[in-house]
């Protein structure tokens, strides 16, 4: 190696070809114009619900008040009901207490579903004797399903919870399967050409290749998970924001039942961006454009 | 660097063949390859799409198993990839989510190829400068364009300082002028390292202008139709007399007619 040492010369006038360029008007609006734009739309419209309700004749049983919409959002988030209360009127210990089962349910579909997809995907055997129920239950509505739980485990969080965990679990199944599957024979020939074996190979090439596609699976579970969660509380419960819905709903307090619905909005929004910023951070070569 | 007189590469009777399973027939992509190529040489396959030029690059790299006869390197037997051959991919497989320096360094991470530290660190420097992208380590493939992608591509190769370098159309999916740059890149990088290369195309210029010998590959079943000789000097890619050349213009013209044939057997479907 001395001999390879000696041949090679350093060239330090070589010039920098990527050049930094300091923060511009243009540069400060591009990053920032996303947010104001959404956030003066968001302003108008519901500066026009209100101005609609107040001055149009409409019956705030069936379109409330935006603004007693937010009274209601702000202090159903605020409060607690009494330790000990049979119900809550509480937006907040609803929310809790779906959200943390959508949590722990999201948490088993992916101990289940990433496993389970990536062992699918890198073995035939595996892969043929489990795809026929994959795929007959993914393409099972699952809300035929809920009847049969609630028989099965009653009206309780772990029916809810099951319920939220057959929802999203076949969608990170069948990304990461996919993922595996469509790993790009080329980038496997050259690992194996410059001397991968087979441990190396799922390691190096086709668990990174596989990922944007499992975090998009879990992309997909959060929505299908969320569904769960409301038609697990709908049918069966006596809490969560489902129940909370229907029960305002019952009671005519359409302002909480919007209230609700803009809390749902919220949360699946803010999952969904939390996993695309994650994508965007592990896979930005995947350059996904997204709507 | 001159070509010696000792074999590198050696065919014998090869045979390579595919099992189509849904007609329940077999491919024949190669029948009785007999090739010998010299150490130091470049060698050029040319023939019609689906001849089996890249089955002949694959059965040398050890990627696919042979159906008949033997490839031996250095007069062994070929079972599996080997340190002492390195390819470049008609679509660089670069793994996208890895630095243009992370992609160099990949080979070492995969074999012990019994480097130090400082010896890798060296080589990657080396093969960067080789294929000028010299600033570019941090830099991602999608960052990069489609020539600049297979230099990285061809440093790859280079950093396990392979005998052998396998070229799988290597510039097909570049633009043409970009193309010319790196053929002249290629043919430099190949005189001062002074490594064997097996390189495959389907521009009758391309392999010209590279090739010390030419192998014409037939349609189905893959066999040598005729090795042509190319004994202009080197470096033969900045050298304008020789693409007005009368030679280079015979040269040209006996190739296509070889190819021809082929290739519109090929249009004519199976």
């Amino acid at each position: 190696m001395a001999r390879a040492t000696e041949q090679i010369q350093y060239e330090t006038d070589d010039p920098n070809r990527i050049q930094d360029v300091g923060w511009t008007f243009r540069e400060v609006w591009r990053r920032i114009r996303g947010f104001v734009v959404t956030s003066i739309n968001l302003i108008i419209f519901f500066i026009l619900w209100e101005l609609l309700t107040t001055y149009g004749n409409i019956n705030s049983l069936f379109l409330p008040k935006a603004s007693a919409m937010f009274q209601e959002l702000w202090v159903g988030m605020t409060t607690r009901a009494p330790e000990g209360a049979v119900f809550s009127g509480s937006i907040l210990d609803h929310f809790l207490h779906s959200f943390k089962n959508l949590m722990t349910g999201l948490f088993i579909a992916m101990a289940l579903g990433i496993p389970g997809g990536l062992l699918m995907g890198g073995n035939k055997y595996v892969e043929s004797i489990l795809s026929p129920y994959v795929w007959a239950l993914a393409s099972l509505p699952r809300i035929a399903l809920v009847p049969l739980f609630i028989l099965f485990l009653g009206f309780t969080t772990t029916m809810q919870v099951t319920i939220i965990v057959i929802s999203a679990v076949f969608p990170i199944v069948i990304n990461a399967w996919a993922g595996v599957k469509t790993t790009e024979k080329s980038l496997i020939a050259a690992a194996k050409v410059f001397g991968a074996n087979r441990v190396q190979l799922y390691y190096k090439v086709v668990l990174p290749y596989t990922l944007p596609f499992i975090i998009s699976g879990i992309q997909q579970g959060i929505g299908r998970g969320l569904i769960g969660v409301v038609i697990a509380e709908l049918f069966g419960g006596s809490n969560g924001l489902g129940y909370l819905i229907q029960r305002s709903a019952d009671t005519f307090n359409t302002a909480m039942t919007f209230a609700v619905l803009l809390l749902l909005i919220v949360m699946s929004l803010s999952l969904i961006n939390f996993t695309r910023w994650l994508e965007a951070k592990v896979a930005p070569w995947r350059n996904v454009n997204h709507l | 660097m001159p070509i010696s007189n000792e074999n590198i590469i050696v065919a014998e009777d090869l045979t390579i063949s595919y099992d189509l399973h849904r007609e329940r027939k077999k491919l024949i992509a190669l029948q009785d390859i007999n090739l010998e190529i010299k150490k130091g040489e470049f060698v050029v396959l040319v023939g019609p799409s689906g001849c089996g030029k890249t089955s002949f690059i694959n059965a040398v790299s050890g990627l696919i198993p042979k159906s008949g006869g033997s490839v031996k390197v250095r007069g062994d037997e070929v079972t599996a990839p080997g340190p002492d051959r390195a390819m470049v991919f008609q679509d660089y497989a670069l793994l996208p989510w890895r630095t243009v320096e992370s992609n160099i360094r990949l080979p070492y991470e995969l074999q012990d190829l019994g480097l130090s530290e400082e010896e890798k660190k060296l080589r990657v420097k080396k093969s960067l400068e080789l294929v000028d992208l010299t600033g570019f380590e941090k830099t991602f493939p999608y960052e990069l364009s489609g020539g600049m992608k297979q230099r990285v591509g061809i440093a790859r190769a280079l950093a396990t300082n392979p005998d052998i370098l396998l070229a799988d159309e290597p510039f097909a999916a570049i633009d043409a002028m970009t193309r010319e740059a790196m053929q002249a890149e290629m043919e430099r990088i190949v005189m001062e390292t002074g490594q064997t290369c097996v390189f495959i195309t389907h521009s009758i210029d391309e392999a010209i202008l590279l090739g010390d010998r030419v192998v014409v590959i037939s349609y189905r079943p893959g066999k040598i139709k005729e090795i042509v000789d190319i004994d202009f000097e080197r470096p033969r890619m900045n050298n304008s007399e020789v693409k007005i050349s009368k030679k280079y213009a015979e040269l040209r013209d006996h190739i296509w007619n070889l190819v021809k044939d082929e290739a519109m057997q090929t249009t004519r479907g199976e």
